[in-house]
């Protein structure tokens, strides 16, 4: 019985081990017309349909479909909210891709686009997209020379301050702006003033178990000389550990030494005016318009600096995008039509009304004022905007980032990025091999 | 995907089938009496448990088995090869680095010898104080198991309340009271281990407690009393009666408590995020199968773990195994 129990076990899992790694195929997917002759086109979007800019989505989709009909292309819309982070909603994309069933056109969060171009999750559109229309934007997802993705919309972040509690202590930022960005040393100094009124500044370092902590301090790093990788994204030592790089990074732990910042600071100290100051995006001012009323009554109440430069000024960027997929459908023509219309002048304004975020195209009307928050944020992404790293490795920079920016307290800088160079390097070189 | 599935399902049903015709043809052999249609009976019985097990119990395990072996990267699911023992070398000499993986290896050391103890200890003491007649004994059953049915992240979030930095945290503001200064619990990597291991024997002792207090319902009563006759004071009761009638039940509780122990994942996730102070081997296999997209590495830190968990496991067995 032993003996046969053995060899029937030894059979199954030999067979599995031969089989299983070959035969992870799938089906072909769905067809790419409906019963009235349509070409149907499906977009995959990372928010929930019932959200406002779930709505917003649907609703450019619904006017694709109206102004298509005669061209016999119809758009439909797969709404996958993405959870915590965006890992589950970047599950979901390589389910469907192993399923065989990818959409034809995805939004994905830009420091995925030289992962997802590498491993030939998305579709080459240097040649679909012309260079005049590539122009109309501030960014592009583009990895080794080739166009991946186009902006939905465009994001930067600042300091949002607290004009009452600036008034107390006598200070005047009005200088500062993102045109001329106010200098280390001066963000130092206006920290020193504060620190006698309240705490001076979150720089939110404890939001690190996910991407708000790098995406809001990176720019630290460039404003300072520094960076992280080489120009091909494998190779990080002599770049993340340079001295350039330990400058910004110390910048930030001179101000968690000093006292100006901490790890302690409450998710809303800043909006019940225990802070002066808050790094945060775009999407803090619709709270401050309208959640925090009983400490911030109007916009005479607050305000927005840009970062603060060094050796150079650099400001946060990047949002999520679209791209094409390089899924079963081999004649893209019906999914560009999409791609360019959702990309539209049009569609961008439709989208960052809804989100008030930045518009990713520089042709979309934009009636801000000069000295608004929403006009320092254009600015600053026109003048000084930067990308995170474009890495196939983006995920481990992600978190050695993280663990650098909690480290800072303990532990000498030098030590930390030694560590997070080492990790990330080790990342590079396999995802090398891997790709060859 | 669903291809490897069905052939494996295929490979599942022909080895159960092969199961069958042996158990028919031993039964011929020994000229026992064998009914087709009540053995077809119980094999249809089985069928739905079969089913749920082969879907969510050896599936996973075998594709994991699987992978261990393969360079599977998640954004490369059409494109995997085989590299036999390559991920484990990777193992071994990411281990020599002493980076994230030592830590991840050392700090599960440390939780499951901190919290195996622990978790224990308390529980057999809550046990053995609810086991008393008395009024507030089924209130306290009540409230010490109360931890066991909300879930992990929810008890988390609540420590992270207590636990939280600075003097509005429930714990600073407590021995604030004292004079003592605000401590950040979490980020100091001299106490954020000793909180999670506080907090996960917290949760999880009100279960063992339940199965010890069924042990104790097992031990006769007359014993107590012949100790007693016999001039036993309470630690000798409890040394030569108790003690003895809770060897089975200790035994599983050791095992599953360490089991449990070696997997932990959720606390230092949710309380601390990927931190060298707090990650464990758990975590580490989470992070490079679905964060860094290495399947194939993060099968084989499945299956290492696997294996060191199922050695220890026996270990203990051996250890307290009854003796004749």
């Amino acid at each position: 019985m032993k003996k046969l129990l053995t060899a029937i076990l030894s059979v199954m899992l030999a067979l599995i081990l031969s089989f299983g790694m070959t035969a992870c195929g799938g089906d072909p997917g769905e067809e790419s017309t409906d019963k009235d002759g349509n070409t149907i086109v499906k977009i995959m979007f990372h928010v929930d349909k019932s959200a406002t800019e779930g709505q917003a989505y649907q609703k450019r989709i619904n006017a694709f479909n109206a102004a298509y009909k005669d061209k016999k292309i119809k758009a439909q819309a797969v709404f996958k909210a993405r959870t915590a982070g965006a890992s589950g909603y970047e599950t979901e994309l390589l389910n469907n891709q192993i399923e065989g069933t990818l959409a034809d056109i995805v939004t994905f969060d830009a420091p995925n686009t030289a992962a997802y171009a590498k491993s030939g999750l998305l579709y080459d559109i240097s040649n679909l997209i012309s260079s005049e229309d590539q122009a109309k934007f501030y960014s592009l997802n583009k990895y080794d020379g080739k166009l991946y993705g186009l902006p939905i919309q465009e994001s930067s972040a600042g300091f949002f301050y607290n004009k009452k509690i600036f008034n107390q202590a006598g200070i005047n930022v009005s200088g500062y702006t993102a045109e001329n960005p106010w200098t280390f040393e001066q963000f130092k100094a206006v920290c020193a003033q504060l620190k006698s009124h309240c705490t001076p500044v979150d720089m939110r370092i404890d939001a690190v178990k996910d991407e708000t902590a790098p995406y809001l301090l990176y720019s630290f790093i460039h404003a300072a000389g520094g960076s992280f990788t080489d120009s091909t994204g494998y190779v990080a030592n002599g770049y993340y550990n340079s001295a350039e790089t330990a400058k910004g990074f110390q910048f930030i732990k001179d101000l968690i030494t000093a006292g100006y910042t901490s790890y302690e600071i409450g998710a809303t100290d800043f909006f019940t005016g225990k802070v002066g100051m808050y790094l945060s995006s775009g999407w803090t001012i619709p709270d401050l318009d309208n959640k925090y009323k009983e400490h911030f009554k109007n916009r005479d109440e607050w305000g927005l600096l840009p970062y603060p430069k060094d050796a150079i000024a650099a400001s946060a960027t990047g949002s999520w995008s679209y791209a094409i997929t390089n899924n079963h459908h081999t004649d893209k023509t019906a999914i560009v039509e999409l791609l360019k219309w959702m990309t539209s002048a049009e569609s961008s304004k439709a989208i960052t009304d809804a989100t008030g975020m930045i518009p990713a195209r520089k042709d979309v009307e934009n009636t801000y004022a000069v000295g608004t928050p929403e006009y320092t944020l254009l600015k600053q992404l026109e003048l000084s905007g930067k990308e995170r790293p474009v890495t196939v490795a983006y995920p481990t920079f992600s978190t050695t980032f993280n663990q650098v920016i909690t480290g800072l307290k303990t532990s000498e800088v030098s030590t930390l990025l030694a560590a997070a160079t080492n990790t990330l390097q080790l990342e590079m070189d396999k995802l090398q091999n891997l790709h060859g | 995907m669903l291809n490897t599935t069905l052939i494996i399902l295929a490979i599942f049903i022909i080895a159960f089938a092969g199961f069958a015709i042996y158990d028919l043809a031993t039964a011929k052999r020994r000229k026992e009496v064998y009914r087709v249609k009540s053995s077809l009976t119980a094999y249809l019985m089985l069928l739905p448990a079969i089913v749920l097990a082969f879907l969510f119990i050896m599936l996973p395990i075998l594709y994991s088995l699987g992978y261990a072996f393969t360079d599977y990267y998640l954004l490369k699911p059409n494109d995997i090869n085989f590299i036999w023992f390559d991920n484990f070398k990777a193992f071994f000499s990411e281990l020599a680095t002493k980076g994230t993986l030592y830590h991840a290896i050392k700090n599960t050391i440390v939780f499951v010898v901190g919290v195996v103890p622990l978790q224990i200890g308390t529980a057999l003491l809550l046990s053995l104080f609810v086991n008393r007649p008395g009024i507030g004994s089924k209130i306290f059953k009540v409230c010490f198991f109360a931890p066991v049915v909300i879930s992990l992240s929810v008890t988390s979030f609540l420590w992270l309340q207590i636990l939280a930095p600075g003097e509005n945290g429930l714990l600073n503001s407590l021995l604030g009271i004292f004079g003592v200064a605000p401590h950040d619990w979490l980020r100091d990597p001299n106490t954020a281990m000793p909180c999670i291991i506080v907090l996960s024997a917290w949760q999880g002792c009100g279960y063992q407690m339940l199965i010890f207090l069924s042990g104790l319902s097992n031990i006769r009563k007359e014993l107590y009393e012949a100790a007693s006759l016999d001039g036993a004071n309470g630690w000798r009761k409890f040394w030569l009666v108790t003690w003895p009638g809770l060897r089975s039940t200790f035994v599983y509780i050791i095992i599953t408590v360490f089991i449990g122990a070696c997997r932990i994942l959720t606390q230092p996730m949710l309380m601390t995020g990927y931190q060298d102070h707090t990650v464990t081997l758990s975590y580490y296999m989470y992070q490079q199968g679905y964060t860094f997209r290495w399947v194939g590495q993060s099968s084989a830190v499945a299956l290492i773990m696997t294996i060191f968990i199922g050695a220890i496991t026996l270990i203990q067995r051996r250890v307290f195994r009854e003796k004749k």
